[in-house]
């Protein structure tokens, strides 16, 4: 009896001490035992470093939110799963996560096909998705602004960045008055370059677009693209390819004496720390004769600001590696939503989104403005021309263009942009 | 009239990328009657390996070809003599099903080693540059990737045609028992074959390192187009793979430059017409 009454003032003991065992979930005042985060990206095939980019941006997001506390005191648990960057496997995705899963949120998106088919699917599951690379403006100028779907929310700067800048910088060139285009052959390519030409005429009715050639996703041989736009003899280059494309197409562009027959190339997404890893080598002894300008939906080098800073030094610390861009939107999707759920003190999609309204956010990338129209947060991203600089290990945009962002961004109520070739 | 000339030299370079390629998986579907849809990631194998022997441990560019084309040739023979094998005599959708396999195998395999960021080594000193050719800069490094194509059509027809060897896989190729029969091993010249085609698929892979990227999945870039190449010119010959190849890259680098809206699927319409006249393709007996 007495062994018994031992044990038994062991297990009460035991009960007692452990009561406050779990303190984030007695503390947390949305009534769900962990806040879920469904997170995709392209993480297979040649461009599966910006889906891993994405997870690395959301893992260090929710790492740091955990720390602190969660949001309302509710911790975070992301899921995170390859679309491939495919279509019906991003739509497959988001139905697991929220049906099967239980995501109360959704994250990421790569591919600019993938979102267009997630937009009507997330109104039917109810779950609002905050896009961190996706660049076509139709998701919120068609879907948003449009059609009314509240559950698109957008973090990353659409194709306005990759065609509008390019136009503002290049106005003043008047030594520039024949483009050609080399494009992504997908709508991201076609509205981007259809976007340029539509800026740029208006400021200047004297330029031609004297050629352009397409080519497909996966394409490893630019040579006849490139030799093709040539013949035209262009001043200048508007290129959409990116990722490993844009650096096989720059260096197949250079053996093939572009940059001492044209003026300028632009390479909307030249920015992004992969590409100019892969043209370190160019940069460094000036083969592009300084002609070569691109920007990102985010560079690692700017804003300078002490959160900026900060955040680069905490994702070398983690990661081992420069974040690129869709690390930056991915990782300040989270802190929106953390602000904007704390906000509503709901889950609920019409209260969080309400609560984003007139929202103003500090994020490494800048100050980042919702826009209740079209649902988009604006910041701005400057543009410039890869240089060396001994801080890195690898080139970075110099000699920055920047423009506010009020600028480049279009505004509601939209025109149509043709996304066809 | 120069500028249709220079892209018609750009589209000999890209048909003998293909041409690379397609040799041998259409060897390959000749002797062993295998379709070998992993043909794509063994281009791929190879061009990891040149990217390692050259890019990583510096070593000359030529010899990373060379090396590169024994690691695939040997990676070509284990897959042969361990897995193929087992597959001669059942039911065909069984290829199908084990070469997908190793697409997903060496995809993931490759982005294990490498990490999922693409490679691009440094372009050799002596590749670097153009040659000015009817007014414009034709870059070395295409006339480079022409030479190998043609030198490597030379010395297949040479091997096949003057060499023992050569003799032997023909012999095979053409009817198996009576090759066993007459005392010819066939399951080493279906492993000597594997490998031979695999080690095709690395030259491939390994001769457009410096200007075109590695990186996981680039060999499901390359194997629509050569099964394409294979159809167009017969399934299993060599001479029509060749010719196809030609056919195939000198006309679409024509399409990118006059119907740049139709790029895309101007190879289709390439293989559907082919199909349509000659349904064994262009070369078949």
């Amino acid at each position: 009896m007495k062994k018994h009454f031992a044990a038994l003032s062991v297990v009460f003991f035991l009960s007692v001490v452990s009561l406050p065992a779990s303190p984030a979930q007695a503390q947390c005042q949305l009534g769900v035992p962990a806040i879920k985060v469904g997170v995709q990206g392209a993480a297979s095939g040649p461009h599966s470093d910006y889906g891993r980019q994405i997870e690395m941006g959301a893992t260090m997001a929710i790492e740091e939110i955990n720390a602190a506390g969660g949001i309302a005191g509710c911790k975070l648990e992301i899921k995170f799963m390859d679309d491939e960057n495919k279509a019906a496997t991003g739509v497959k995705n988001a139905r697991y996560l929220v049906t099967d899963w239980g995501a109360h949120f959704m994250v990421g998106t790569d591919s600019s096909g993938v979102a267009m088919a997630l937009g009507p699917v997330l109104a039917e599951l109810k779950r609002i998705h905050f896009f961190t690379h996706a660049a076509t403006h139709r998701l919120t100028e068609d879907l948003v602004a449009g059609k009314g779907i509240k559950e698109i929310v957008r973090v990353s700067v659409p194709v306005y960045q990759d065609a509008i800048i390019a136009a503002l910088i290049f106005k003043d060139r008047m030594d520039i008055k024949r483009w050609a285009n080399i494009g992504a052959d997908y709508e991201y390519g076609y509205t981007s370059w259809n976007l340029f030409k539509e800026t740029l005429k208006k400021y200047r009715p004297d330029v031609e677009f004297v050629a352009s050639a397409w080519a497909p996703f996966l394409t490893l041989d630019f040579s006849p693209h490139i030799s093709a736009v040539m013949a035209q003899k262009p001043d200048a280059i508007f290129a959409t390819p990116w990722a490993g494309e844009a650096v096989m197409l720059l260096r197949q562009a250079l053996i093939q004496g572009v940059f001492n027959d044209t003026k300028a190339w632009w390479q909307a997404m030249g920015g992004s720390v992969d590409v100019l890893e892969g043209i370190s080598a160019e940069v460094q002894k000036d083969r592009f004769k300084g002609n070569l300008w691109a920007t990102a939906r985010y560079i690692h080098n700017w804003p300078d600001t002490p959160e900026n800073k900060a955040f680069n030094e905490r994702f070398k610390k983690r990661w081992v590696r420069l974040p690129n861009y869709s690390a930056e939107t991915t990782y300040s999707a989270f802190f929106i939503m953390k602000a904007a759920v704390e906000k509503a003190r709901s889950l609920e999609t019409a209260k969080v989104i309400d609560a984003m309204k007139g929202m103003q956010i500090r994020n490494p990338g800048g100050v980042r403005t919702f826009r209740a129209e079209d649902q988009q947060f604006i910041y701005n991203v400057p543009a410039g021309r890869p240089v060396i600089d001994a801080k890195y290990p690898i080139p970075i945009l110099g000699d920055l263009k920047v423009f506010a962002a009020k600028d480049y961004y279009r505004h509601p109520p939209f025109t149509p942009v043709a996304v066809t070739k | 009239m120069d500028n249709f000339a220079f892209q018609g030299l750009i589209g000999l370079s890209m048909a003998m990328y293909l041409w690379l390629i397609s040799a041998g998986l259409t060897i390959i579907f000749g002797v062993l009657r295998i379709v070998n849809f992993a043909h794509g990631s063994l281009f791929m194998v190879g061009a990891y390996l040149a990217y390692a022997f050259y890019g990583q441990m510096g070593l000359p560019f030529w010899l990373a070809i060379i090396l590169s084309l024994l690691g695939t040739g040997l990676l070509g023979l284990v897959m042969e003599r361990v897995f193929l094998r087992r597959i001669y005599g059942i039911d065909e959708a069984y290829q199908l099903l084990l070469t997908f396999g190793f697409i997903l195998i060496l995809d993931d395999a490759v982005k294990i080693i490498w990490g999922g960021v693409f490679k691009i080594p440094p372009i050799p000193a002596f590749l670097d540059g153009s040659w000015p050719v009817f007014g414009r800069s034709f870059p070395i490094y295409n006339a480079f990737v022409i030479a190998v194509g043609l030198a490597v059509a030379v010395g297949l027809w040479a091997l096949f045609e003057k060499t023992w060897w050569g003799r032997t896989v023909r012999a095979t190729a053409s009817d198996r028992e009576m090759a066993n029969a007459i005392g010819i091993n066939v399951p080493w010249v279906f492993s000597g074959v594997f490998a031979f085609g695999a080690m095709l698929a690395a030259l491939g892979g390994a001769i457009g390192i410096p200007v075109r990227v590695v990186a996981p999945g680039i060999g499901a870039a390359m194997i629509i187009q050569a099964f394409i190449i294979t159809v167009i010119g017969g399934l299993g010959n060599l001479k029509g793979a060749f010719v196809s190849s030609l056919i195939v890259g000198v006309l679409s680098a024509y399409g990118t430059l006059f119907f740049p809206v139709f790029e895309l699927f101007f190879i289709f319409v390439i293989m559907a017409v082919v199909l349509l006249i000659r349904p064994q393709g262009l070369f078949a007996r």
